[in-house]
This record gives structure tokens, sequence and C-alpha cells, in this order.
């Protein structure tokens, strides 16, 4: 019984939250802009894989108006228009369904960045902010070098050391991602530090890793919510960038930054090529962004995010 | 603390950074990669190459004897002879550094201007329109992808209006100035090459204007915080009591000390125009050090890859350095530790 008491409980609080988001019109628009994003991209994300296992690539296009693949030159570089909302490229493919193809990659890497970003951040912070001394310094050091590199350069160069494509863009973007994440972390561990309940559980004999496991991860986290859901935009537009650059998805996959850089020769004249991925990427880094500034308004976080 | 025992404790530390920063990259390179001699050859070198790239790296021997070379090398900039340019990397980074640093000075100053006045604005006008607008324009500033910022500004500004030209850095029927300082705008200055001058300052606007785009929300961000916090104080409060105006009050009195905490973030502003000039010079055309970066990269040129990389590492250091100091002279309330 007790069980169910609580679990209605924290139940509640979730529904409240996300009452007090909706209620305000930006925080709201941002909301929908996002959870239409990850749905789409988790429908269409296995559509094309179970189309790829069953050797029937047709199933990753099934739901798109057109396929993303088939050229039609007759079709090329078409101004958008009812037939085709964003415009063709230069082979007279469709931009918005290259666009909605494309899209599972871009939430599944910002998925996974910020998941990695946290889980190595969050152990390099939450030990460093809880030990001190030592341990401290030599964390937040590494975490300084790692921030010393700016972060599309250090990519660059993780990149052109093991090769381009979307795994590497993957792996090279955690290795950039997560210092950010241990100051955050090393934050909060001093703010719960010197709360009473450590004290307590220090006094009743908890050895400090036990602490760290289960007494700091979960309200450490919390405070840290709002900006990882900030930064799911983040990825998504860095990554455009090393996609804008060729590191990222490699043809004849569609990608969003590739696609810019691919209309970059079709500039100014067919604009459309170029702008329209830029944009769909502005208004997905928008949403991210707001909806992180109304959690962080209703969570009660700092206004310190550097 | 005195303040010279707090400079030079943050000028080891930025040393210390500086040797982290070519430790990392020598793991990177040699260490971690899986076959570092292709790696620095090139997937398309000839075996002849190879076998001269492990003798020129070192990189038959152990490891440490590799690391000695690779400090004493990165160290004294030798950053070896580029396979794409052939030409030796450090006087490729000789020469394009510069532009890219002038590039980001302007943006830099652009960046300040626009939003230092626009946090003032919306701290003026809290909670009313212009605050919202304001807020409006900083998250868009904030997640706009640096490429299309470069590419309505091009569209725009450049090719609908023709206010201004679309790419490259200056005209390229004019003579360019011979390299004195190997920044060209003021190279133009002193030998009073006026056409060049004016041309490659016409030719800096868009790219300078399209980094300030994409970087001035952070800023404009935390003046608006920081002015809200000093426009509470009781100096503040005082002298509007004493009848001085209320414009004024903001604009000077408030403005000065809110001011301080917007240098810290001078570095990190750096370090992002540093990323943003690698796409934005690709997009303009504009011969700088990111477009070196990439046009090594799509060549696969490692050893100007590496160079470029560790140079820009070390500048962001500095910079960074540079911010500390100018903070801890600035203001002297911080805790100097």
């Amino acid at each position: 019984m007790g069980l169910i008491v609580t679990y209605t409980k924290k139940y509640r609080k979730n529904i409240g939250i996300l009452i007090k988001l909706l209620r305000k019109p930006d925080v709201a628009f941002g909301l929908i802009i996002l959870i239409l994003f990850y749905s789409w991209s988790i429908i269409e994300g296995i559509l094309q894989v179970i189309g790829s296992f069953i050797g029937k690539p047709d199933l990753g296009w099934i739901l798109l108006p057109y396929n993303p693949f088939q050229p039609h030159l007759s079709q090329s570089l078409r101004l958008p228009s009812l037939t085709h909302i964003m415009g063709t490229d230069d082979l007279g493919r469709d931009i918005f369904s290259r666009i909605l193809y494309a899209a599972p990659s871009d939430a599944l890497i910002s998925l996974v960045v910020v998941g990695g970003g946290i889980l190595i951040g969050g152990f390099i912070g939450l030990f460093a902010g809880f030990y001190g001394g030592k341990v401290e310094e030599f964390n937040m050091w590494l975490t300084d070098l790692f921030l010393a590199f700016p972060a599309l350069i250090l990519a660059m160069v993780i990149e052109a050391t093991f090769g381009h494509g979307y795994i590497y863009a993957m792996i090279a973007m955690i290795i950039v991602w997560w210092p950010s994440y241990a100051r955050l972390f090393r934050a909060e561990a001093i703010r719960i530090k010197n709360m009473k309940y450590i004290d307590a559980a220090l006094l009743s004999g908890l050895s400090k890793v036990d602490i760290i496991r289960r007494h700091m991860i979960r309200p450490a986290l919390n405070t840290i919510l709002p900006y990882a859901t900030l930064d799911l935009g983040n990825v998504i537009l860095f990554y455009s960038m090393l996609s804008f650059l060729g590191l990222g998805q490699q043809p004849p996959y569609p990608e969003w930054g590739s696609m810019v850089a691919l209309g970059l020769e079709y500039f100014p004249k067919w604009w459309w090529y170029s702008l329209m991925p830029g944009l769909v990427i502005l208004i997905i880094a928008v949403a991210a962004a707001l909806v992180g500034d109304g959690l962080r308004d209703i969570l009660g976080g700092e206004e310190k995010w550097v | 603390m005195s303040i010279w025992t707090y400079i030079i404790n943050r000028a080891i530390r930025a040393f210390f950074l500086i040797l982290g920063i070519i430790v990392l990259t020598f793991l990177l390179s040699h260490v971690l990669a899986p076959n570092p001699a292709y790696v620095w050859a090139g997937p398309h070198a000839a075996p002849s190459v190879v076998q001269a790239i492990i003798g020129e790296y070192h990189l038959n021997q152990p490891l440490y004897v590799q690391l000695y070379y690779y400090l004493i090398s990165s160290l004294t900039f030798n950053f070896g002879i580029s396979p794409f340019f052939k030409q030796p990397v450090s006087e490729l980074i000789a020469t394009y550094l510069p532009r890219t640093l002038q590039l980001i000075f302007v943006a830099m100053i652009l960046t300040g201007l626009i939003g230092i006045f626009s946090g003032a604005f919306a701290a003026e006008h809290k909670d009313e329109w212009g605050d919202y607008t304001v807020k409006a324009l900083y998250l868009i500033s904030w997640c706009m992808p640096p490429f299309l910022a470069a590419l309505l500004l091009q569209l725009f500004i450049a090719y609908k209006w023709g206010f201004l030209p679309p790419n490259l850095m200056a005209d390229p029927t004019l003579p360019s100035p011979k390299p004195i300082t190997g920044f060209p705008i003021i190279d133009a200055i002193i030998e009073s090459n006026w056409p060049y001058f004016i041309s490659s300052l016409r030719h800096l606007i868009l790219p300078a204007f399209a980094l300030a785009l994409i970087s001035f929300g952070i800023i404009t961000r935390i003046t608006r915080s920081s002015m809200l916090l000093s426009l509470n104080a009781d100096y503040i409060r005082s002298a509007i009591m004493r009848g001085v105006e209320k414009r004024r009050v903001i604009y000077t009195h408030a403005l000065k000390n809110s001011m301080i905490p917007v240098i810290t973030l001078l570095a990190l502003v750096f370090s992002w125009m540093i990323s943003g000039s690698v796409i934005i010079e690709t997009i303009f055309s504009y011969q700088g050090l990111g477009w070196l970066l990439t046009t090594a990269l799509y060549n696969y040129d490692y050893p100007t890859v590496i160079g470029c990389s560790i140079v820009i590492g070390i500048a962001v250091v500095l910079a960074n350095f540079v911010a500390d100091v100018l903070y801890a002279v600035i203001d002297p309330r911080i805790k100097l530790g």
C-alpha cells in the first residue's frame, strides 16, 4: 500500500510539472515541437532499422511524401510549393522527405551524447566535488584541459585521426561533451555535500562511494535535467556543424548539416536548398532551449549556465 | 595574496594546460591512432613516403622517445611539412592565423556592443515588451547554426541588396600588401594601401557580423542578469534619490559595474568564435585559419590539422589567462586564489 501511495505522489508531481510547463505559451510551443520531433524519430527510426534488417529499405520511406533517394531530374531545384513543401534539390529529390528521413540520426545522437556526457561527467564531477583535495584538483585539471580545446576543433582532430562517419562523430562528441557536465556535477556535489542528510549517512557508517551512489546521483540529476534538455538542442546544433564539414553521416544518407553544405553550390539562386535544413535545425534548437528554460524556472535552478 | 602571486599562479596553470593540450594531441595521434604512420602520411601515401614519415616522427622508437620529440617540436612550433601545401606548417599558420584573429577581433567588438547594450536595454525594460523581444533575439542567436547566420546575411545583405561583397578577403584585382605584421588590414595601413584597406574592411564586416550574430546571446543574458542585480544595489538607489536621471543611472552607473562578469565571458566567446570561424570562413571563402583547417582536413593533411589545433588550443588558454588577470585587476573584490 505504501508503495502505491509513493508512486501516485511521484506521478502527481510529474503531472504537476507538465501542467506548469504547458501553461506558458512559449514553453508549450517548444515542448510540442520536441515531442513531435522525438516521436517522429522513434517511428521513422524503427521503420528504417526494420527495413534494413529484412532487406527492404523502402520501409524507411513508407510514411514520407516522396522517396528521399530517388532522383527526378525533371523536378530538380523546384521552389517550395504545395507539392514540395521545402522545394527540391539538384537531383529533384524532395527536401522535406530528406529532412524527415534524417531526423532519427539527429535524435539518436542527441540522446546518446547527452547521456554519455552525463555518465562520464557525472562520474568525474561527483567524485571531484565530494572527495575534494587531490582528486578534485586532478579531475578539474582534466576537465579544464578538454575545455581548453574549442569543442569543434577537438572533434575535428578526433575524426581526422580515427575516420569520418556517424559512429566516429558520436564518439568524438561524447569526448568533447562531458567536461561541461563534470563542472555542473561538481558544483552540485559541493552543494549536496553540506546537507544534513549526508552527514547523517556518513555518521551511520556508509562508505563515500555508497553515499555518492545512493544519495547524490538523484538530487544532482534533478538540477541538471533542465540543462540536459536545453543541451539536446546544442548537440543537434553541434552535430549539424560536424556534418556540414562532412564529418557526420556519409552520403548518400541525408543529414541536415551536409544538406546545407551540398546546397552551397546552388546558393543564392536556389536558396531553399541550403536554408531549409538550417531553419529546421534552428527550430529544434530553439524548442529545446525554451523547454530547458521553462523546466529550470519550475525546478528552481540558477541562471548560471555558461 | 597579492595580485602578482595570483598572476604567476595563473601563468603556471596556463603553462601546464598548454603542456596537457600537446600531450592530449600526442595521445590521439601516436598512441590511440590505429596506425600512426598512415595517419600522419595520409591514407593514400606511397610505401616510401610512409617509411620517411616513420623516420621523421620517430614512430619506430619507444613511446617516451616519441613524446620527447613531439613535445620539443610542438613547443618550438615545428609541426613538420604539410604534404598538401608543400610548406612548413608553422609558416602556413603564421600566414593564416592573423587573418582569423583580425576577423575575431572585429567580431568580438561587435558582439560586445550588441550584447551589452541589448542586455542593458532588456534590464531597463524588465518584464515589458522590450525585454521579451531581446529574449527572443538572444534565444535565436544562441540556437542559430553558424552556417545559417552566414547564409542569411549573404543572401540579404550581399546578394539581394548588394551593400557588401559576399565572399573572399578583399577585391582580388587589388595588389595585396606585403606582410609586415601579418594582419592584412594593419599592413595595408602601414603601407598606405588605402584601396586595399577599404576593400578588406568591407569584406570583413559580413563574416564578423555573422560571428557576432551567433555569439552575442550569452553576453546579453549575463549583462541583463547582472544589471538587474546592480539595479537593486544601494548606490543605484541613492543615485536615483539624489535626482540623477534614470537613464543616466542605468547606462553609466549600473552598466559599468555589470560589465565585470562579461569580462570572464570574453575568453569563452573567443573559444566559440574560433569554432564558429571554421564554418563561417568556409562559407565566406575567407582564407583564415578555419579555412586552412578544413582544407587540410579534406586533403588528409594531418600535420596541418594537428599544428592548427595545437595553436588554437594555446590561443584559447592564453585568452583564458588574460581574462582571469583582467578580471582580478578590474574587480578587486574577487577572492584571489
